[in-house]
C-alpha cells in the first residue's frame, strides 16, 4: 500500500492517475474490491470513533488518498476536533505499514518514506 | 543543541519529540504548557502520561512564564507545546490580550541556558486559509512569528507527517 497525502487540492488524484490508475479503480468504499481509496479523511469524518476499524481494510488497497487536515486553527467544536485528530493517528498508523509514503505539494510529489512511486500499472 | 518539532494535529510530534529525549544520559524533564481543559483536556494529558511512563521524565507543570523556572539540573527537556504556551502568554482570564512574542522566546531562550538538548514542540495552525475573530487572527500571527524566530535559534528543525520527519534545518542527532 501507498499512502499518498496532501492539502486539497494539491494533486493527489493526478499524481495517482499518472502511476497509471483510472476513474474506474478509485472508490470511497474501503470494503470494494477497487484499488485507490480516495478521501480517506471524510470516511474518518462520518464516525472519527469507528476511524481504527478502518485500519486493516485499508491496508488490503493498493493507494490510499488522505487530506491533511491537521494544519489550522483547533477548531472549537470536540467532534472537528476529534475528527483531525483521528485523521492524524490512522495516517500515522498507515504510514509505518506503507510500502512508500508520499506527499503532494503544488502538484508535485515527494517520498517521505520508500521510493516514489512511478507506474505501478 | 535545540530540536524544533513542528507539524499538524497527530502527527507524531510527541513520540518522536520523547524518542529523541531518550538518546540524551542525564535527568529528562517534560516541560507542560497546556492547561487541562475539561474531560478532552484531561484524557490528552492522561494519553501523553502514559506515553512516557516508565521513560524517566521529570513532569514540570507550568503553563506561563518560562523565563523564570530553574530547572533541577541540568539534561533533557522536552516543552510541549508553543501553541499552548502561546495562548496562555497571550490571554488571560478576563480575555484581554497581551503580544506574546518575546515572552515566549524569552522562555525558551532560558531553557536553552541550562539545557544539553532541549526539544520544543509547536504547531501548524496556519494553514486552513479561514477567516477567524481579530483575536484568533492575531493569535496564529503571533504564533507564526514565534515559530519563525525558534527555527532560527534551533539547530535542528523538522516537520512530522503522518509520524514522519522531515528534516527542514540541520540534522538529527545519531
Amino acid at each position: 500500500m501507498v499512502l499518498i497525502l496532501g492539502g486539497v487540492g494539491a494533486g493527489k488524484t493526478a499524481y495517482a492517475r499518472s502511476l497509471g490508475y483510472t476513474d474506474a479503480d478509485f472508490t470511497s468504499d474501503v470494503s470494494d474490491e477497487k484499488p485507490v481509496l480516495c478521501n480517506l479523511e471524510a470516511l474518518v469524518r462520518r464516525d472519527p470513533d469507528a476511524a481504527d476499524a478502518l485500519f486493516l481494510p485499508l491496508l488490503q488497497k493498493e493507494l490510499v488518498l488522505c487530506c491533511e487536515v491537521g494544519s489550522g486553527v483547533i477548531p472549537l467544536e470536540r467532534t472537528d476536533r476529534a475528527y483531525r485528530e483521528a485523521v492524524g493517528r490512522l495516517c500515522v498508523r498507515l504510514a509505518k505499514e506503507a510500502s512508500a509514503v508520499v506527499r503532494v505539494v503544488a502538484g508535485i510529489p515527494t517520498a517521505l518514506k520508500g521510493e516514489l512511486p512511478c507506474a505501478l500499472r | 543543541m535545540m530540536i524544533l518539532l513542528t507539524g499538524g494535529a497527530s502527527n507524531g510530534k510527541s513520540t518522536f519529540g520523547e524518542s529523541l529525549c531518550l538518546q540524551a544520559d542525564g535527568p529528562r524533564y517534560y516541560l507542560a504548557a497546556m492547561q487541562p481543559y475539561g474531560p478532552e483536556g484531561e484524557a490528552r494529558i492522561a494519553r501523553h502520561r502514559k506515553l512516557r511512563e516508565g521513560k524517566g521524565f521529570t513532569t514540570i507543570e507550568r503553563y506561563t512564564d518560562y523565563a523564570s523556572l530553574v530547572l533541577p539540573a541540568r539534561g533533557t527537556a522536552l516543552l510541549e507545546c508553543i501553541a499552548n504556551l502561546t495562548a496562555n502568554e497571550m490571554f488571560d482570564e478576563t480575555g484581554e490580550m497581551t503580544d506574546p512574542v518575546e515572552t515566549v522566546l524569552a522562555g525558551v531562550d532560558a531553557l536553552r541556558a541550562q539545557c544539553d538538548r532541549l526539544i520544543v514542540i509547536t504547531n501548524d495552525v496556519g494553514s486552513d486559509g479561514c477567516g477567524y475573530p481579530p483575536e484568533t487572527e492575531a493569535y496564529v500571527k503571533a504564533l507564526g512569528r514565534i515559530n519563525a524566530a525558534l527555527a532560527a535559534r534551533a539547530d535542528t528543525v523538522c516537520e512530522l507527517v503522518a509520524g514522519i520527519p522531515i528534516l527542514l534545518k540541520g540534522a538529527l542527532p545519531q
